[in-house]
């Protein structure tokens, strides 16, 4: 369903229909909602789960182990540098209206004038 | 309706498309906490070599780039760098994590002491041992101080992830320089700590180097016992969203 209109909902003597009572002014904050962050999941686990059990064998000493660790290192930095190409893509690249972080920034440079003078 | 909006605004307030424009500038891994430097100012360029270089030697970028620095600000090269063959990062980032009260003297005393310490024990030991066992005993200081931080690096670490109302020490890769600040960080609370209260700093520190050389003692033992956790608490590492 639509959203139900905001028409003649203050409450004055002359509205017989429900009306709202907020608790704050009706006035626009200098501020956007964030977008909802997708969640993630974790990465690298099957490498770390080999390296884990190579330690069990081995008593845990990194010489015996040197080809796990260095297949997991190489997994971090891949899933790192893949991070950070998502992140810059986010912040570089908004089709359409401007990201949430930016019209903040904005809105900060420009608030809202409750005021008239 | 809302693209031609978003092109209006980006020429007002000035930035072209296609230029990297300083205001929404993505913090990159060069950027230091609260820098009083504005973004126009440009990292100074400490290196003998580049500038001995003759004239009739430079490329057309090279010159150009000269021209450049004439006209723009610079920031300020810190009174730690130097050009200098002997200079180590990993030396001087120690030196600064042993440093107590700005007193950056006494903490390079120190190092360099430790330095002499460990290359006197292992001549000691060079001289005390037989031909064959010569070749082996590795005499360089700074060889020596390398690869026992570098024994003494974790793979692996936890961190406290909070779930249900609980923490849970949760297994995550580091990152290299969080590793290498842990094997530091290790290696010095040991030495401030666990060691008798008349033993000086440069003594104490000679020998767990020496010991983290050869894979033995207690800070090799810490990073044992953290990678322990982590296997053991291996089911939570699907706590992590990252």
């Amino acid at each position: 369903m639509a959203t139900p209109s905001l028409r003649g909902r203050l409450p004055r003597l002359a509205n017989p229909r429900k009306t709202l009572k907020p608790n704050k002014p009706l006035i626009l904050a200098n501020r956007v909602g964030e977008r909802r962050r997708e969640k993630g999941e974790a990465t690298c686990i099957t490498e770390m789960s080999v390296m884990m059990a190579c330690w069990k064998e081995n008593e845990f000493r990194d010489s015996a182990c040197k080809k796990e660790i260095q297949d997991f290192f190489e997994c971090a930095s891949r899933t790192q540098e893949a991070r950070k190409m998502r992140s810059i893509q986010d912040t570089l690249g908004e089709s359409g209206s401007l990201s949430p972080k930016k019209m903040n920034k904005l809105l900060q440079r420009f608030p809202n004038k409750p005021h008239l003078s | 309706m809302a693209a031609p909006v978003l092109k209006a605004l980006r020429s007002g307030l000035g930035l072209v498309p296609g230029v990297p424009c300083a205001v929404w500038r993505v913090p990159g891994p060069a950027q230091v906490r609260w820098s009083r430097y504005g973004p126009e100012f440009r990292d100074p360029l400490v290196d003998k070599e580049h500038y001995r270089k003759p004239e009739t030697e430079l490329t057309e970028e090279e010159k150009y780039d000269q021209e450049l620095k004439k006209t723009q600000l610079i920031k300020a090269a810190p009174a730690t760098t130097t050009c200098s063959v002997f200079a180590d990062p990993v030396i001087s980032k120690f030196t600064n994590m042993m440093m107590k009260g700005g007193n950056k003297i006494l903490a390079r005393s120190l190092v360099t002491q430790t330095l002499e310490a460990v290359k006197r024990k292992q001549f000691e030991k060079y001289h005390a041992a037989s031909a064959e066992e010569q070749a082996t005993i590795e005499r360089n200081p700074y060889i020596i101080f390398h690869q026992a931080l570098k024994n003494c690096e974790p793979v692996i670490g936890l961190v406290p992830i909070l779930k249900g109302g609980h923490f849970y020490q949760v297994p995550v890769p580091l990152p290299d320089r969080r590793r290498r600040f842990l094997a530091m960080k290790w290696m010095i609370t040991e030495c401030r700590d666990n060691k008798h209260r008349r033993t000086l700093m440069p003594e104490k520190l000679s020998h767990e180097l020496l010991q983290a050389f050869h894979s033995q003692g207690p800070v090799i033992k810490r990073k044992q016992d953290m990678h322990k956790m982590a296997e053991a608490n291996r089911a939570l590492a699907h706590y992590r969203w990252w």
